[in-house]
């Protein structure tokens, strides 16, 4: 029989041992001092839509615009903002403005695979479109801004695309005469400074919202709004080709950023959160309101025509470790895809012109 | 006999160590958290069930409690043991709404 202090010491270095034994059997260590344990499988239930109305319901429009409590909407804010939108004189060139890159003409975009900047130098990304961007979670393709307000004031001073520096730009603006009454009544005790452009340049943005659509029409219950191939289309969306897993809610976009991959070198929102693998390649999900006035199409302008979208998710894109796990071939037949860009062509809306303002002198 | 009885006890005393439950379970569904923000001890865990229809990426890069979930498969959880005291921002990289904060206490 052992000694006493043996049978403790035995016991102490089981219970070490032991709990060594479970921290293995059940942990694995994250990048940081939080202690991580394995993934179990655990049975759930999905509440799914339950038949066509309960998912029509989910893609209808808002009755109102989403303005933030700390910018809100003033008629005079709007119309100064559409000023300063179109106005080239916010470039350092004074040759080109937010619409420039962003014009009604294109859907809100530019019509060009990416965008072109200062110089005429092209940029690295495809100009997104601006509509809907009221209700945007994060902005620019890598989501590095937070509010409508910031990226307002990103394109002025990049030094790629208006290259104008702030300092400059209210001295240029202050110059104009009829600008400064315009900010004074419009930001009363405020007048005129980079924050009051920004949030000027900000809520007309959040007016430039995608107008009623044939989807719109069909959703609220006028069955010969869209054809048979469109309905097809639309339960393919939501089915077998999975496009609403990210492509949700009437904008058609949770905001979310994914590789889908496009074999671009282009590393997305990797370069702000590098730790994290799925973000490598990845780019924000954008909203396909509007969406036939608005290509080529992607983040890199790399795909000319809604077939060829549908024939590269179809594919599945590039298998690599940051592809996005919903990526992967899914098997559509010519009809399934015929079907899904009608559905698709449903989006675009009559959009009404849109007056040029005249602007202050 | 009584040996191999006790330190059998011992070893199943260990793996319930590591594997113990934890006290808060967050649920992710329609790409949301289910809570705001949860209050717990330093040293306990909190269950990440993703019972969304989507994979999520949740993780934290606030100071000493940072952790990353990797791609979590629906049908999933996944607990996380805060070992510092302090506020820590959870996140899913994939879906920008979704956040949450974790007050660690001592």
């Amino acid at each position: 029989m052992p000694a006493p202090g043996s049978y403790r010491s035995r016991i102490l270095a089981g219970t070490i041992a032991s709990a060594a034994l479970g921290m293995l059997g059940f942990s694995t260590i994250g990048f940081g001092a939080a202690v991580v344990g394995e993934s179990r499988k655990v049975e759930i239930t999905q509440k799914a839509p339950s038949g066509i109305d309960a998912l029509k319901a989910l893609y209808r429009r808002p009755a109102s615009i989403p303005f933030p409590k700390d910018n809100p909407y003033t008629p005079e804010k709007a119309a100064l903002g559409k000023k300063l939108y179109f106005d080239t004189r916010l470039s350092v060139t004074s040759a080109q403005s937010c619409a420039s890159c962003h014009s009604p003409g294109f859907g809100w975009g530019d019509g060009l695979a990416v965008g072109v900047g200062h110089g005429m130098a092209r940029l690295g990304r495809h100009s997104p479109t601006i509509v809907n961007a009221a209700w945007s979670a994060i902005f620019m393709w890598d989501g590095r801004l937070p509010t409508l307000e910031d990226q307002a004031l990103g394109p002025i001073q990049s030094p790629g695309e208006m290259n104008m520096k702030l300092d400059d730009l209210m001295a240029r603006l202050a110059s104009i005469p009829e600008y400064k009454p315009m900010f004074e009544t419009t930001f009363p005790g405020q007048g005129m400074k980079a924050k009051t452009l920004a949030q000027a340049i900000a809520t007309y943005e959040r007016t430039v919202v995608s107008e009623r659509a044939p989807f719109d029409a069909w959703i609220e219950g006028s069955e010969k709004a869209i054809s048979e191939d469109a309905k097809r289309g639309f339960a393919l969306f939501n089915g077998k080709a999975q496009c609403a897993a990210c492509h949700e809610g009437w904008n058609f976009t949770n905001e979310g950023f994914q590789d889908i991959g496009l074999p671009s070198t282009d590393i997305g929102r990797g370069e702000y959160l590098p730790g994290v693998i799925k973000m490598q390649h990845a780019f924000k999900t954008p909203g396909l309101r509007e969406i036939s006035r608005r290509s080529p199409f992607m983040h890199d302008g790399s795909l000319a025509t809604l077939e060829a979208v549908v024939d590269h998710y179809d594919h599945g894109g590039v298998d690599r470790p940051s592809r996005s796990d919903l990526m992967r071939p899914l098997s559509l037949t010519a009809q399934d895809k015929a079907d899904l860009v009608a559905f698709l062509k449903t989006l675009t809306s009559e959009l009404e012109p849109t007056a040029v303002p005249v602007l202050p002198r | 006999m009584r040996t191999i009885a006790l330190f059998t006890c011992v070893i199943v005393a260990g793996f319930s160590v590591g594997a113990f439950a934890a006290t808060e379970m967050i649920h992710q569904q329609g790409r949301a958290f289910s809570v705001e923000s949860i209050s717990v001890k330093k040293g306990e865990a909190v269950t990440f069930l993703n019972d969304d229809t989507v994979p999520h990426n949740i993780m934290s890069a606030s100071k000493g409690n940072e952790f990353n979930l990797g791609s979590q498969a629906p049908g999933t959880s996944t607990d996380v043991t805060f070992k510092e005291a302090g506020d820590v921002q959870v996140i899913c990289a994939i879906h920008p709404r979704m956040k949450m904060m974790v007050k660690v206490t001592d």
